[in-house]
């Protein structure tokens, strides 16, 4: 397990926790574009954004992680992470991203080459689950070394293209986690309250 | 709680609605002239005296039209301390004034955003939806009183004149009811001042994806789903 690439600093300020600040469309917005900027300058690319799109995921997102919210306190750490996943299931199900040139500072080999908007995508989402995590839990989130692997992004990819659903499996399994492939966008303690009942 | 008093000061409302009213007139007529007339095959001592003459009625025009606009952050609460629960219905002298200016200059902005500047706003719409309301209304919560304030701000016609070109620029061709849900939820977000505009960009970005659920409560009337809906959006503006 390592770090993340250091990019976090191009996150917006905001005086309220970041669990309440990425729930506000204008937070997000800002962090989105910034974070995107950022990691284009790094990779050496220049995205564009749609706005409109990014509007709409935004609102599927909150939807999303309200409708699975668990009612255990001792469920936030897990859901937390599993609410990033659900972030990046929401970009890539409607990519709000375009990549107006390939990559010129990174290798022909890497993930950001390979797919430029998932890699801005799963990044950002990692990056705002870390600094939430920091703030909230004291944790600094480890990525696995498969983040390196390109067979990993080419599964990501072509799965994510067939089910967005994929996609949350895809940032636990960054995490280190194992998810449950069956269904990896339904919160796991959920699912297991519900196999449990009669 | 009582409905509040008239203001007994001379009413200027209806005469900055009159002269925006003659902009807007202006701005759709000289949008028609420009549109319709050969300017451009015209001589050119003609072609450039009747170009100047319908650019500077807009020019005019317009600068009728912010006389408001400075009164908006007023109205709508200035300093640094955060905009909460800021649905101001006191019975206080003149707060349905500062209401109809604030919601006036937040629309002009909303409609901006929606690339159909050009739809004309009532001030005096917007003061007499607010008066309109009646007490048991004006209490609760705030998506309830901005739910039946929403539906006061329609039956009044606060926009109005919008052409279809302006409609087709917000899902359903609902702009009238997706610009004032965007203001209403506005309204109800936690900001600082130095955020109302990047606020008021993001309620009508949420507005614009909710658009098809906002009009149809609208439409139908349907007060409790439309305070569902503010209840649901204003923490996430």
């Amino acid at each position: 397990m390592s770090e993340l690439p250091p990019l976090s600093g191009s996150l917006p300020s905001t005086n309220e926790p970041l669990r309440i600040a990425v729930r506000r469309m204008r937070w997000f917005r800002a962090a989105f574009e910034a974070y995107v900027k950022a990691i284009g300058d790094r990779v050496g690319c220049t995205y564009q954004i749609d706005d409109a799109k990014l509007a709409a995921i935004f609102v599927r997102w909150l939807r999303a992680v309200e409708s699975q919210k668990p009612s255990n306190r001792q469920d936030r750490h897990d859901y937390f992470e599993f609410a990033a996943g659900l972030m990046l299931r929401e970009l890539t199900a409607d990519m709000p991203l375009v990549a107006l040139s390939p990559p010129s500072k990174s290798a022909a080999d890497s993930a950001a080459t390979f797919w430029p908007e998932g890699y801005a995508c799963t990044m950002f989402c990692l990056t705002v689950h870390s600094a939430a995590m920091e703030h909230e839990f004291q944790d600094k989130p480890q990525v696995s070394p498969v983040i390196e692997d390109l067979r990993h992004w080419w599964s990501f990819k072509e799965n994510a293209q067939m089910g967005a659903s994929f996609s949350v499996g895809f940032l636990l399994t960054l995490l280190g986690h194992q998810p449950n492939w069956m269904m990896p966008d339904v919160f796991r303690v959920r699912l297991s309250d519900e196999l449990q009942q009669p | 709680m009582r409905n509040p008093l008239p203001n007994p000061l001379p009413d200027a409302m209806p005469l900055r609605d009159a002269l925006r009213g003659l902009r807007h007139a202006v701005r759709r007529g000289g949008e028609t002239l420009l549109d319709v007339m050969p300017l451009n095959q015209l001589p050119p001592p003609a072609t450039h005296l009747a170009g100047a003459v319908i650019r500077e009625m807009g020019v005019l025009a317009k600068g009728v039209g912010e006389v408001a606009s400075d009164f908006a952050r007023i109205a709508l609460g200035g300093g640094d301390a955060p905009h909460s629960a800021p649905l101001k219905l006191t019975a206080r002298l003149g707060a349905e004034d500062e209401f109809a200016q604030g919601i006036y200059a937040a629309l002009r902005l909303v409609l901006q955003r929606l690339d159909a500047p050009s739809v004309y706003v009532s001030e005096t719409a917007a003061r007499m939806a607010y008066l309109s309301l009646l007490p048991d209304q004006r209490q609760g919560q705030d998506a309830d009183i901005a739910a039946a304030l929403s539906l006061s701000l329609v039956e009044a016609k606060v926009l109005r004149g919008a052409s279809a070109q302006d409609a087709a620029h917000v899902p359903g061709r609902a702009i009238e009811n997706v610009a004032i849900f965007a203001v209403m939820l506005w309204l109800q977000s936690n900001r600082h001042e130095a955020e109302d505009e990047a606020a008021l960009a993001s309620a009508t970005d949420l507005a614009l994806v909710i658009a098809a659920e906002a009009d149809a409560a609208i439409v139908s009337r349907d007060s409790p789903k439309l305070s569902a809906l503010y209840a649901e959006f204003a923490a996430h503006v």
